[in-house]
């Protein structure tokens, strides 16, 4: 048998079916033995239940015993909910991921605009007549612009090197 | 554990922002190299890591600091960085680092240069002067270096 069916057993030994139902339901039962036998248990368990339960007595009147409860329900009402917030305290909670978002967003891009700068590095115009020649050593960090007069062609003299080779070039 | 969030990405907002604003601090070395032991009666032996760099690059025996400039140059503006009677700098901050570099001498445009200066890497001018001497212009910024901006907040 299906479960929605022996729910249906359930609910009509219980009473809590409308009278329509109750009637098709209790046509069924009396003509499928199983759904007989289904009811007939689920009635004995329901009787010893109702035997064997304990009964629950409340100490108070019933007039106190729900006079507490209004009150109950009166002082949650009191409460100040989210509406009675002050409109600061309830834009706040927009306010501050909106104000990340924003940090966010000036980090990078400063971030990007810095990245980007480096794309022209080292620009070098040299003045009438002059000549730069320029020495970059990654290791010490430290870029050197030789200046020299157009006319004065010569290499730089004193300056030790190392050549793609790794080896060290001295000019004199 | 939020507010804590929120309070050290503001720091570190903050501070990315002060540092970018607060301009850009150089420092400028006017140096002379020779392969005399001593220099004139206004030089020093050149101490630091540009000491150690120019040794490194250049054969001469000795380095002598002239002249040590600092200068503060907010984004956007020029100074005149006076190294010597003969040679000025003339340098704008064009913010994020980068810097325009004029060296004039005599009055003279000699150079104009376009460079990102970010610690510890130094910009150094040279060339030659009279009886196998030189002279150097060495620029650094001093400002901190933005992966030691982080670590302090």
């Amino acid at each position: 048998m299906k479960h929605d069916l022996e729910l249906k057993v359930q609910a009509w030994l219980d009473g809590e079916l409308p009278e329509h139902e109750a009637r098709r339901i209790g046509q069924w039962i009396a003509r499928d033995a199983e759904a007989s036998a289904l009811a007939a248990e689920l009635g004995c368990v329901r009787q010893a239940l109702s035997r064997h339960e304990a009964p629950v007595t409340v100490g108070e009147s019933r007039e106190f015993y729900w006079s507490k409860i209004e009150r109950q329900i009166q002082r949650e009402a009191a409460v100040p909910g989210k509406d009675s917030l002050p409109w600061l305290a309830r834009w706040r909670k927009y306010l501050e991921p909106a104000a990340g978002v924003v940090a966010l967003t000036c980090v990078i891009l400063m971030a990007v605009m810095q990245a980007g700068s480096r794309t022209f590095d080292e620009i070098s115009s040299p003045g009438d007549g002059m000549e730069a020649v320029t020495f970059h050593d990654q290791s010490a960090q430290m870029t050197v612009v030789w200046l020299r007069t157009a006319q004065n062609q010569s290499v730089p003299k004193n300056v030790r090197f190392e050549d793609e080779h790794g080896t060290v070039v001295d000019l004199e | 554990m939020r507010r804590a969030a929120c309070l050290l990405f503001s720091a570190f907002f903050l501070a990315a922002i002060g540092a970018a604003a607060a301009g850009l601090k150089l420092e400028a070395r006017l140096v002379w190299a020779t392969n005399d032991e001593k220099g004139g009666p206004n030089c020093k032996p050149l101490d630091g890591d540009l000491a150690g760099k120019l040794h490194g690059m250049f054969k001469w025996k000795s380095y002598f600091e002239i002249t040590n400039q600092l200068a503060c140059i907010p984004v956007n503006k020029t100074r005149d960085i006076k190294m010597s009677a003969h040679c000025t700098l003339r340098v704008e901050n064009l913010g994020g680092s980068r810097v325009e570099i004029t060296c004039i001498g005599e009055g003279k445009e000699v150079q104009k240069w376009t460079d990102t200066l970010t610690p510890p890497k130094w910009l150094v001018f040279g060339g030659d002067c009279e009886n196998n001497t030189a002279w150097f212009i060495g620029l650094r910024s001093n400002n901190p270096e933005p992966n030691k901006i982080i670590s302090k907040n």
